[in-house]
């Protein structure tokens, strides 16, 4: 087995009598920025959810620095140091920002670093620490976002999925996103981004896959697929 | 009957309404937070009330054991109940997901615990009377049962231990979190048998406290439960789900109601007007009185 931080083999997951992935395999190395794109419905965010340990493969395994982790609990994963930025933020919206921070980092790995974690998000997000005795839920689109991945990243991932980080935001503020998230994975984090914004997705992705009806469909590196006409036709068609 | 008022007697109605509205809060506590975390009516919680005051009665007249020595003991035999009520009984129905199986579990677990209680007790009506039972503190006209009293100041010191747990304590934070979203509860690390467990374990806790304080004050019989918990259920819709102050406070509205009721129209009103009100704020205020609307994330 090569080396990589994140290998997911021939994972195929259903649910509801519904198979949503079909031997789905796709690798992510450490340090880099790995990007999932294609079309709604397409399996990504079942392959997130999968990962973190919210959805049981029916076949096919996840395994994380050589650990498989399909058929863990979401408890378990995060524990292992993968953590899930959830579509639609998912924040805790009647608690304090502060306690939502405090939340992040339950899991017992987090625990001894909480004091360095929480002045982290602080330095990352100024704006947290001005809000930190708000309750979630006052908060504007992007500064919830910005709460999401602080609590995510409260858990000291070594590798932060992040589903959809710029739906519903302004493109002035989708800027800030992407620009966070590469300074994210500068610090060491590895990244896997789900996005709807696929072209700036790919622009900062080293690996990417295209994914359609549950399978892969198209892999290479985000210069790559931008280039790749088919990509262009499907995707991206509006940027011409 | 209206010529027979005074500030007096109002003043009396209300008070009483307020003493006996506390009990009704202790046990929409209790609902709210099993509901909040697991999402199960727990319709047994009445029942377990009356379960609570019949150990208490119990304690009193096998080994007279005074009601207030004995609230530690009974208060940590409902939490203990709690925990394991939750583990043998609902983690499998949680984990399923299918709410009428725990809706059921609960309505079987409150006719069992209902017959078991008309065997090993009777079906009369019990209560307990030590030499305070009938004493009363005098303020102007005013009379204030002395147990009543009692009742009403554990069940505030309840509602503030509860509430500084899940204010304070990384737990109890977890608790809120996962009444909130279980999902992303566990998506930072929470376990939610553990939440589930802790919830029910201090949701069957207070059933201790509302339990003495029902022995000390009223009469009650094995069947009284499922009124009380349906009270509970009408507490809560008035207080909003998921505030811990606001079911206290639905339960106080609710007993000064029906106190008000009871003098002004009749007795029989009392319950049909507690009833109207629930359905009245479920069509028209589904969120409760008390809470203000937060926009979900």
């Amino acid at each position: 087995m090569e080396n990589h931080l994140l290998e997911i083999r021939d994972l195929a997951v259903a649910y509801g009598g519904v198979q949503a992935l079909w031997g789905v395999s796709a690798h992510v190395d450490e340090g880099s920025i790995v990007s999932l794109v294609g079309a709604n419905g397409a399996g990504k965010t079942t392959l997130l959810k999968t990962i973190a340990g919210l959805n049981r493969p029916k076949a096919g395994g996840v395994f994380f620095a050589g650990k498989k982790l399909s058929g863990m609990s979401p408890e378990g994963v995060v524990n292992e140091g993968i953590s899930l930025v959830p579509e639609g933020r998912r924040l805790f919206a009647r608690l304090t920002v502060k306690e939502n921070l405090e939340l992040g980092a339950y899991a017992s790995r987090a625990r001894p670093t909480y004091k360095e974690s929480l002045e982290r998000a602080y330095t990352l997000f100024p704006i947290l620490k001005t809000r930190r005795t708000q309750v979630a839920g006052s908060l504007s689109g992007g500064e919830q976002q910005m709460l999401a991945i602080a609590r995510s990243m409260m858990s000291n991932p070594s590798i932060l999925m992040l589903d959809e980080p710029s739906l519903g935001l302004s493109p002035l503020v989708v800027k800030v996103m992407f620009e966070l998230i590469e300074n994210l994975n500068r610090t060491g984090v590895t990244i896997l981004l789900v996005e709807q914004n696929i072209y700036q997705a790919l622009k900062i992705s080293q690996h990417a896959y295209v994914m359609k009806t549950g399978k892969i469909a198209l892999e290479g590196s985000g210069e790559q697929l931008l280039a790749d006409p088919d990509v262009q036709n499907a995707y991206l068609g509006s940027l011409e | 009957m209206l010529e027979y008022l005074t500030v007096g007697l109002l003043l009396q109605l209300v008070i009483n309404g307020i003493l006996f509205g506390a009990m009704y809060g202790l046990a929409a506590i209790g609902l709210s937070l099993i509901f909040g975390t697991m999402r199960i009516v727990f319709l047994a919680q009445g029942a377990v009330i009356v379960l609570m005051a019949y150990l208490c009665y119990w304690l009193f007249t096998l080994f007279h054991i005074d009601p207030y020595v004995s609230t530690p003991l009974l208060g940590i035999i409902a939490l203990l109940l709690g925990a394991g009520l939750y583990q043998v009984l609902f983690r499998r129905a949680v984990r399923m997901e299918d709410k009428n199986i725990s809706l059921l579990i609960a309505v079987g677990l409150m006719f069992l615990l209902e017959n078991f209680m008309a065997v090993a007790w009777t079906p009369d009506p019990r209560s307990i009377s030590t030499s305070y039972t009938s004493s009363s503190i005098s303020i102007g006209t005013l009379d204030i049962s002395f147990t009543r009293l009692l009742g009403f100041a554990m069940a505030m010191l309840a509602t503030g231990a509860v509430t500084l747990f899940l204010k304070r304590t990384f737990v109890g934070k977890a608790v809120r979190a996962a009444s909130e979203d279980i999902e992303a509860a566990r998506l930072v690390g929470v376990n939610p048998h553990w939440v589930n467990t802790m919830a029910f374990a201090i949701g069957i806790g207070l059933s201790g406290i509302a339990g003495i304080a029902v022995s000390t004050t009223y009469p009650f019989d094995p069947y009284f439960g499922f009124v009380f918990s349906l009270k509970a259920m009408i507490a809560l819709a008035l207080g909003g789900l998921g505030s811990v102050s606001g079911a206290l406070l639905g339960g106080i509205i609710l007993g000064l109601l029906e106190s008000l009721a009871a003098f002004f129209i009749s007795g029989g009103w009392a319950d049909a007007i507690g009833y109207a009100v629930f359905l009245l704020v479920l069509l028209f205020r589904p969120e409760g009185l008390f809470v203000r609307s937060i926009k979900k994330a």
